[in-house]
């Protein structure tokens, strides 16, 4: 049984983290950044050519996280994969001892290091999680029977800081009659948008994740303002981290990382911590936010 | 109407060989209305053509108004208006579509053609001079449920329900500058008072109506579409 079904399950607010393949092949030190944070997390998502840049792939990641004795979160996008593929490889996911997947959407293919590349999107996320559930089911998608059949833990994610924000709560509804379990969430950094969005989707029952997102600079967080939807950093964080020497960057990093945490805690029922390479800091994080 | 955009004459130019006789062949329907290959564009690659010392025999393009795709009109222009110039022309250069570049092939029962322009998508002619893609030709039309607006074409990733988390400030991930089609379709749903369209769920797209080469056969009253997905025959009879 998936542990991050089980702890989800028994109400433990839940900490996961994520580490993302190579480009290319040298894929130990990825490996490294997941066993340094292997007794801190119940989980470790592996993310699927994020940002459509040609990686190594999720599947494999996870399989060797999974070998390391790490529970691995299996994103799966349909940017790459035509229904057939999708399904194969949740049930390839399966064999391989993988138990929770992450249905998303995908980044477009335009935006990352192969721009001609065919975006596919023969399904969206909300049909990739219906599928994933007919596949729990013993049947395929056009309702064949299924010799030995999966029983995923099958997640997906929302933007919180979106505007608006109705559409993208309409569609969290329809992921969860889709089957989804529970959500991971766009970075939070706006707690108090973050705590109204939960007010208005508390009625769903659905464990919700909170996405941390380190802070590296104060450049990177005006980025993310300018460029990343539904992402708002707050001014006075990027005042906070303007102001800090260079040399105290990182413990300031955590310092924000664990405030955030604090404060997202009373409304979800986890935190999903994107470190962003800096996986050595979850457990200050964890220490100063002081979940234990 | 089939957007058509003219490649350059540097283009054209390699796919002719020394001494070959060209005859171009232009439309008056679309591509005049885009300008790539009108009765007047026709006359001027013509022109062009000849300036860059191609052996140019001929040129003529269907009336103002009337289709290349057309078999039959193509047929009369090519056949019964300019049979010597056909006859002696070596290949045709095809200032129209991909269909209109088909139907000269069927016209001249097989001549050689050359594409004169790339075909770039089918569109509404907002105003003379600008055309903008709402449809993809899908075999599908879902837009009963989507205010009117194609997702398979205003959304980048042809969600069928509802907006990913890519959008920011009404705007698309792919560019910053295109309106995110689900944002469109939410903002017309909710000021038409059925959001609840919106909060239905879809099925997959059947792809197997998008497969390609697909055929109408209209019969009297009856159309039949044929694709991968079968034939579908519908009547207008009730």
């Amino acid at each position: 049984m998936s542990s991050l079904k089980e702890k989800l399950n028994n109400g433990s607010f839940v900490l996961t983290g994520e580490i993302g393949p190579p480009k290319g092949t040298d894929i130990e030190k990825h490996l490294e950044k997941a066993e340094l944070i292997k007794d801190k997390v119940v989980a470790v998502n592996v993310t699927d050519l994020q940002s459509a840049i040609l990686r190594a792939g999720s599947l494999a990641t996870c399989h060797l996280l999974q070998q390391r004795g790490i529970e691995p979160v299996y994103q799966l996008t349909c940017r790459d994969r035509n229904r057939l593929a999708l399904q194969s490889d949740l049930l390839s996911a399966w064999i391989l001892g993988i138990k929770n997947v992450l249905c998303l959407t995908g980044d477009h293919t335009s935006l990352g290091d192969h721009p001609e590349a065919k975006p596919v999107f023969d399904f969206d996320s909300v049909h990739l999680l219906k599928a994933s559930s007919i596949l729990n089911s013993g049947k395929d998608l056009t309702g064949h029977d299924l010799d030995g059949s999966p029983n995923f833990f099958q997640g997906a994610v929302v933007s919180p800081g979106a505007d608006p924000i109705e559409p993208q709560i309409i569609k969290m509804k329809k992921k969860v009659a889709a089957g989804a379990k529970f959500f991971q969430t766009q970075a939070v950094f706006d707690v108090e948008q973050f705590g109204e969005f939960v007010n208005k989707v508390n009625g769903l029952q659905v464990p919700i994740i909170a996405g941390i997102v380190i802070l590296k600079s104060a450049g990177m967080a005006s980025y993310m303002n300018e460029k990343v939807a539904g992402i708002n950093v707050p001014d006075g964080l990027i005042k906070e981290m303007k102001n800090t020497e260079k040399s105290d960057i990182k413990k300031k990093a955590v310092e924000i990382a664990a405030r955030l945490t604090r404060q997202v805690k009373p409304f979800c029922q986890g935190v999903h911590l994107m470190t962003l390479g800096w996986e050595e800091l979850i457990p200050d994080i964890i220490e100063q936010a002081e979940i234990s | 109407m089939h957007a058509t955009i003219q490649k350059e004459m540097d283009v054209i130019l390699t796919y002719l060989q020394p001494d070959e006789k060209i005859y171009v062949v232009g439309c008056g329907n679309c591509a005049e209305k885009c300008k790539s290959g009108g009765p007047e564009e026709t006359e001027e690659m013509a022109q062009r053509l000849e300036k860059k010392g191609v052996n140019v025999i001929g040129y003529s393009s269907t009336p103002s108004g009337v289709g290349l795709c057309s078999l039959p009109m193509c047929r009369k222009m090519m056949i019964e208006e300019n049979l010597d110039e056909n006859n002696a022309a070596d290949s045709f250069l095809v200032l129209a579509c991909g269909q209109g570049i088909h139907t000269v092939i069927d016209a001249t029962d097989g001549g050689e053609v050359h594409p004169g322009c790339d075909t770039i998508f089918g569109g509404e002619t907002e105003q003379p001079g600008i055309v903008k893609e709402y449809c993809s030709l899908c075999g599908e039309c879902v837009t009963a449920y989507t205010a009117g607006l194609c997702p398979m074409t205003l959304c980048s990733k042809m969600l069928l329900n509802g907006p990913c988390g890519g959008a920011k400030d009404g705007k698309c991930e792919v560019d910053k500058e295109k309106d995110c089609g689900w944002h469109l379709i939410y903002v017309r749903l909710k000021d038409a008072g059925k959001l609840h369209l919106l909060e239905a769920y879809y099925d997959p797209k059947n792809f197997a109506k998008w497969s390609r080469p697909r055929s109408l056969v209209v019969k009297g009253t009856e159309a039949t579409f044929k694709s991968l997905a079968g034939e579908h025959t519908v009547s207008r009879e009730d």
